[in-house]
C-alpha cells in the first residue's frame, strides 16, 4: 500500500515544478529585487524611499487608487441594482441576460479601448454626432482623460460586479421576505433591515475583487492613453520595455506596491466569503440548493476578473 | 427568493433594456464600423463594405498572428491538462489535506496582476542559469499560471460531482488496476467538465494581452498584439479584427454554455 | 359559537388546475385547527392565502368581522411560522423577536420587556444574543414561534413547523406548541401531513385532498367515523374492503355502500375458549391464517388472510406469547357494528 502510494505521488512533480518556477520564483525574485542593492550584496530600502519621495510615482499610486475606488464603487451600485433586477425575470430571460453580461465581460482590454475610441474618441461617432446636433454636454468630455478612463473602467467592472453579486441574491430566502412582511415590514424596510445586511459580506467581497481588477488593469489603460496617463500599472509597464527592465529596482518596488494592494483586496474578498458562508450556513432549503448547482461554473465569474488582471 | 416565474415590472424591464444597451453599444459600434465604408457624423454609415474583412484575411501578418495565438494557446492548455489532471486527481483523492494550500495557490493568480507577474518573471529569467526571457517558453509558463485557477476548479469540481473516490474504489474492487481504473472509469466521467475548463482556459488565453506584450511583445505577435499594432493604422481594419476575434470567443462560449447545460442536466437526471 | 376567522368559498387556480375548490371553514377564537393532508393537497396554499402571501381567485376571508382579502400581509395582523424557520440570519435571537414590534413602532423598553417574557416562555433566555445559525433546528423554530407571538397576532399560522426536525424534537416541540397556544389562547391554524401530529395538537382537524376539505371534525370523530375511502386510508392502518370482500367476511351487509372500512383493533384474534363467548356476543367468526407479525412497541400487528381478504389486525402487546405464522388456522371475531360504510369520493 505504502509503496503503491509513493509511486502515485510522482504525478505531482511536474505540477510542483511549474508552480515553483512560474508562480513562486517570480514573486520571490520581485521581492528580493525590490530590496537588492544596485551593485553588490546587502539589503536596501532605498528604492522604496525613492518611490515614496517621488511625487511622480506617488501621483501614479494615488491615481490608481482613486480610479479603482471610484470605478468599483460605481460598478457595485449598478451591479447590485441590476443583479437584483435580473432575479425578478423568468428563468429563461434571466439566463439570456446573464449570458449577455458574461459575454461583455470578455470584452475588455485592447478591443474595449478600441470600441470606445470609435464611439467617443476625438473622431468618434458620438462625438461628431453630438457636435452636429449641437449638444454641448459632451463638449468638454475627453475620452483620453480621467473621466474617459473612469467611463471605460466602469464599463468592464459592471458585468463583473453583476455576475459576482447575482448568486448571493439567491441566498436571500423568500421566507425572510414573507416573515418580514407578516411582521409589518414594507419593501424598503425589508431591504434596509434584512436584505442589504445579509448581502453586505458579498458586497464587500465583490468590492475587493473589483478593486484588485481595476488596480491591475493594464491593457485597457495602455491601449487608451498609452503612457500619457499616470497610472501605477502603466508606470510599471513602461519601466519594462521589451523584456528588459530599464530601472529594474524601481519596477520591482512599484510591482510590490501594486501586488500588496491587490493582495489586500483579495484577502478582503476571502474574509467576506467566510462571513457570508456563516449567513448561509442555516439549514438548507430550495433556493440554497439551486444556488449551489449554479455555482458549478463559479470559477467562470472570477474568470472574467482575470481577463483584466492579466 | 427565486422560484416561480415572475412578471417583471416596467421598472425592471426598462432598467435591463438600459443595461443591455450600455453593455452592447460598444460592441455594436465596433460591428458597424467593421462593415462601414466610412462612418462620420451620421447615426448609421451611408455605405457598407466587406473590404476590411478581405483586407484582414489577405494580410499575411494577421494569418501569422492567428496561427501563433492558436498554437501558443493550444500548447499551454495541453501542457496544463497534462500536468493538472494527475495532480488535481492525486490531491483531491489522496491528499485532501493539501486543499487549503491549493486554494492559496489558485487564488494567487487573481491577486497578482499581470504586470506584476511579468516584472517578476522577467527578473527571474532574464539572466542566470535559465535565461528564457523573450522566448515562447517563458510565455507558456506564464500562461500555465494564468489558467491554473480554471483548470484546478474545473477538474476538482468534476471529480467531486462524479464522486471519483467511490468510482475508483468500486473499479478496484472489481479488479481493475489503479491506473486502468483512472483511465477507464474516472477520466470518461469527468471529461465533460474538463472540456469546459479547457475551452474556458483557451478563450482566456486568446484574449491575453498584458503578459504577452510585456514578456515577448517584441518578437512574438499573437492576435492581441497584432490588433494593438493595427489600432493606429486603420480603425475599420481594427474593428474587423475585433469582430472576428469576438465571433470566435462567442462561438467558444456558446459551446461552453451548451456543455454546461448538458452537464447540469446530467447531474440532475 | 361565532366564528373568529371565517373562510367563505375560497377558490384558487394555477392556470387551469384548481388548487383550492370552494373552501369553507369557521374557526372560533382560541381554537387550534389543523389542516391535514398529503403533499399537494392545497393545505399550505390555503395557509398562504390566509396570510396574504398568495392571492385568491374567489371567496372571502373574514377575520374579526372584517374582510381581509384586500389587506396587504403586513396589515393583516397574522403571524406565521415556516417549515424552515425563516429567522433573519443577520439578527440575534432577541432582535428577531423584537423585529415585528420595531416595525410597528413600539418603544425600546416595551420591546425589551416583551421579548424577555417570550424568551422565558420558550425557555431560551440564555440564548438571547445568539445568532440563528448557532442554534439547533428545534431552538430556531421556538424563536420563530416567539417572533410571531411577539406582535400578538389575531391568528397564528403554522406551516409544517415540525417537518424539518428530527423525530425526538418533533415530539417534544409539538406538545410545547400546544401548551403555548393554550396559554395565550391563540387562534391557530396548523398545517401538517402527519396524522399523529394532527391528532395530538388539535381541537379540530380538517382533512384535505385535491384542494377540498373532505372531512372535518374532532380527532376522535375523524378516526372513528371516516366518511370516505380516502379518509379511512389516510387515518393509517384501516382495513378498506370492497363490497364483495365485506360480503365474504360478514355473509351479508345491510348497507348499500360500495366500500367499507374496519379498524384493525376492532377485530379480535380468538383463542379456543373465547370462541363461544364471541358467538354469544353476536360476533361473526371467520377462519384464517397469519401471514406476518410485526411488533410496534405496545401493539402487535398481524397480517391475516381470511376468506381471501387480507386484513391488518392490531392486538395489545400484553405479554402473552406471539402467535406465529407457521401456526396456520386461527379464528377472527368480527363485530358487524364496527363495519363502516364509506361514501364515494367527492360525494
Amino acid at each position: 500500500m505504502k509503496r503503491r502510494n509513493r509511486w502515485i505521488y510522482a504525478g505531482l512533480i511536474p505540477f510542483i515544478f511549474m508552480i515553483a518556477a512560474f508562480q513562486i520564483a517570480p514573486i520571490l525574485s520581485m521581492l528580493t529585487g525590490s530590496v537588492a542593492r544596485e551593485n553588490g550584496p546587502g539589503i536596501t530600502f532605498g528604492f522604496y524611499a525613492q518611490v515614496l519621495q517621488s511625487s511622480y510615482y506617488l501621483k501614479a499610486i494615488t491615481n490608481s487608487l482613486l480610479i479603482s475606488i471610484i470605478s468599483s464603487a460605481i460598478a457595485i451600485v449598478i451591479g447590485l441594482v441590476c443583479a437584483y433586477s435580473i432575479t425578478r425575470f423568468s428563468p429563461k430571460i434571466r439566463d439570456l441576460l446573464l449570458t449577455i453580461s458574461n459575454m461583455t465581460s470578455n470584452f475588455a482590454g485592447v478591443p474595449l479601448a478600441f470600441a470606445y475610441i470609435i464611439l467617443l474618441g476625438s473622431n468618434g461617432v458620438f462625438t461628431l454626432l453630438f457636435k452636429q446636433w449641437g449638444w454641448d454636454v459632451f463638449q468638454n468630455f475627453n475620452l483620453f482623460s480621467w473621466s474617459g478612463l473612469i467611463l471605460v473602467y466602469v464599463y468592464f467592472q459592471v458585468p463583473l460586479a453583476l455576475l459576482l453579486l447575482y448568486p448571493s441574491f439567491f441566498g436571500i430566502r423568500e421566507q425572510w421576505r414573507e416573515a418580514a412582511a407578516l411582521l409589518g415590514a414594507g419593501k424598503w424596510k425589508f431591504w434596509s433591515t434584512i436584505g442589504l445586511p445579509v448581502l453586505t459580506p458579498a458586497i464587500f467581497g465583490t468590492l475587493g475583487i473589483l478593486f484588485a481588477n481595476a488596480m491591475g488593469a493594464y491593457a485597457t489603460a495602455y491601449a487608451l492613453v498609452g503612457g500619457n496617463y499616470n497610472l501605477l500599472a502603466v508606470r510599471i509597464g513602461s519601466l519594462v520595455a521589451g523584456n528588459v527592465i530599464n530601472q529594474p529596482q524601481l519596477g520591482n518596488v512599484l510591482a510590490v506596491v501594486l501586488a500588496a494592494s491587490t493582495l489586500l483586496a483579495v484577502y478582503l474578498n476571502h474574509k467576506m466569503t467566510q462571513r457570508s458562508r456563516m449567513f448561509n450556513g442555516a439549514p438548507s432549503s430550495e433556493p440554497v440548493r439551486a444556488h449551489k448547482r449554479r455555482s458549478w461554473l463559479r470559477p467562470a465569474a472570477p474568470a472574467s476578473a482575470k481577463e483584466e488582471l492579466s | 427568493m427565486i422560484g416561480q416565474a415572475k412578471k417583471a415590472g416596467w421598472v425592471n424591464r426598462s432598467l435591463m433594456i438600459a443595461l443591455m444597451c450600455y453593455l452592447l453599444l460598444p460592441l455594436l459600434a465596433t460591428l458597424i464600423y467593421a462593415f462601414a465604408k466610412e462612418w462620420q457624423a451620421t447615426v448609421l454609415p451611408e455605405r457598407w463594405t466587406l473590404e476590411w474583412f478581405s483586407q484582414m484575411f489577405s494580410d499575411a501578418r494577421f494569418i501569422d498572428a492567428l496561427w501563433t495565438s492558436l498554437y501558443l494557446c493550444a500548447i499551454s492548455v495541453a501542457l496544463s491538462l497534462a500536468v493538472m489532471l494527475p495532480a488535481v486527481f492525486i490531491i483531491t483523492v489522496y491528499l485532501p489535506k493539501w486543499e487549503t494550500f491549493m486554494k492559496g495557490v489558485v487564488v494567487l493568480p487573481y491577486a497578482v496582476p499581470g504586470v506584476v507577474a511579468a516584472v517578476g518573471l522577467i527578473r527571474a529569467y532574464s539572466s542566470g542559469p535559465v535565461s528564457i526571457a523573450g522566448t515562447p517558453y517563458i510565455l507558456i509558463g506564464a500562461y500555465f499560471i494564468v489558467i491554473l485557477p480554471y483548470m484546478y476548479q474545473g477538474i476538482r469540481n468534476s471529480l467531486l460531482t462524479v464522486s471519483a473516490v467511490d468510482l475508483l474504489n468500486s473499479a478496484e474492487l472489481l479488479g481493475a488496476s489503479r491506473t486502468r481504473a483512472f483511465a477507464n472509469v474516472v477520466l470518461p466521467n469527468i471529461w465533460p467538465g474538463v472540456m469546459i475548463s479547457t475551452l474556458l482556459s483557451f478563450s482566456v488565453l486568446f484574449g491575453e494581452f498584458v503578459l504577452t506584450n510585456m514578456l515577448v511583445g517584441g518578437h512574438i505577435h499573437t492576435i492581441q498584439i497584432y490588433l494593438y499594432q493595427r489600432l493606429g493604422e486603420s480603425g475599420h481594419l481594427a474593428s474587423a479584427i475585433v469582430i472576428s476575434y469576438f465571433v470566435f470567443i462567442l462561438a467558444l462560449s456558446l459551446i461552453l454554455m451548451k456543455l454546461t447545460q448538458k452537464m447540469n442536466r446530467g447531474i440532475q437526471g | 359559537m361565532s366564528a373568529y376567522l371565517e373562510l367563505q368559498a375560497i377558490r384558487k387556480q394555477y392556470g387551469h388546475t384548481n388548487v383550492l375548490n370552494d373552501i369553507n371553514l369557521q374557526i372560533r377564537e382560541g381554537e387550534l385547527v389543523t389542516l391535514l393532508g398529503p403533499s399537494g393537497c392545497g393545505k399550505s396554499t390555503l395557509l398562504r392565502c390566509i396570510a396574504g402571501l398568495a392571492d385568491i381567485d374567489g371567496g372571502k376571508i373574514i377575520l374579526d368581522n372584517k374582510d381581509i382579502v384586500n389587506v396587504p400581509p403586513r396589515s393583516r395582523e397574522i403571524g406565521m411560522v415556516f417549515q424552515s424557520y425563516g429567522l433573519f440570519p443577520n439578527m440575534t435571537v432577541s432582535e428577531n423577536i423584537q423585529y415585528g414590534m420595531k416595525m410597528r413602532g413600539a418603544s425600546k423598553e416595551e420591546r425589551r420587556k416583551r421579548s424577555e417574557e417570550l424568551l422565558a416562555v420558550i425557555d431560551m433566555e440564555d440564548k438571547r444574543n445568539a445568532y440563528p445559525q448557532q442554534l439547533s433546528g428545534g431552538q430556531q423554530q421556538r424563536v420563530a414561534l416567539a417572533r410571531s407571538l411577539a406582535v400578538q397576532p389575531k391568528v397564528l399560522l403554522l406551516d409544517e413547523p415540525l417537518s424539518a426536525l428530527d423525530a425526538k424534537i418533533r415530539k417534544s416541540l409539538r406538545t410545547e406548541i400546544r401548551e403555548i397556544q393554550k396559554r395565550f389562547q391563540m387562534t391557530t391554524i396548523f398545517v401538517t401531513h402527519d396524522q399523529e401530529e394532527a391528532f395530538i395538537v388539535s381541537d379540530r382537524v380538517c382533512l384535505m385532498n385535491k384542494g377540498s376539505i373532505v372531512q372535518e371534525g374532532s380527532p376522535e370523530e375523524l378516526y372513528t367515523r371516516p366518511k370516505t375511502e380516502f379518509v379511512a386510508r389516510f387515518m393509517g392502518s384501516y382495513n378498506v374492503l370492497t363490497k364483495s370482500e365485506a360480503l365474504r367476511l360478514f355473509g351479508q351487509v345491510e348497507n348499500q355502500a360500495d366500500s367499507f372500512a374496519i379498524r384493525p383493533e376492532s377485530v379480535a384474534l380468538l383463542g379456543g375458549e373465547d370462541r363461544q363467548s364471541a358467538l354469544k356476543a353476536g360476533k361473526q367468526i371467520v377462519d384464517g391464517s397469519i401471514e406476518s407479525v410485526s411488533i410496534l412497541g405496545s401493539i402487535i400487528r398481524y397480517a391475516v388472510n381470511a376468506a381471501d381478504v387480507r386484513l391488518t389486525i392490531d392486538v395489545l402487546n400484553d405479554g402473552r406469547p406471539l402467535r406465529q405464522t407457521e401456526v396456520g388456522g386461527i379464528s377472527l371475531a368480527l363485530d358487524r357494528s364496527q363495519l363502516l360504510p364509506l361514501e364515494k369520493e367527492g360525494a
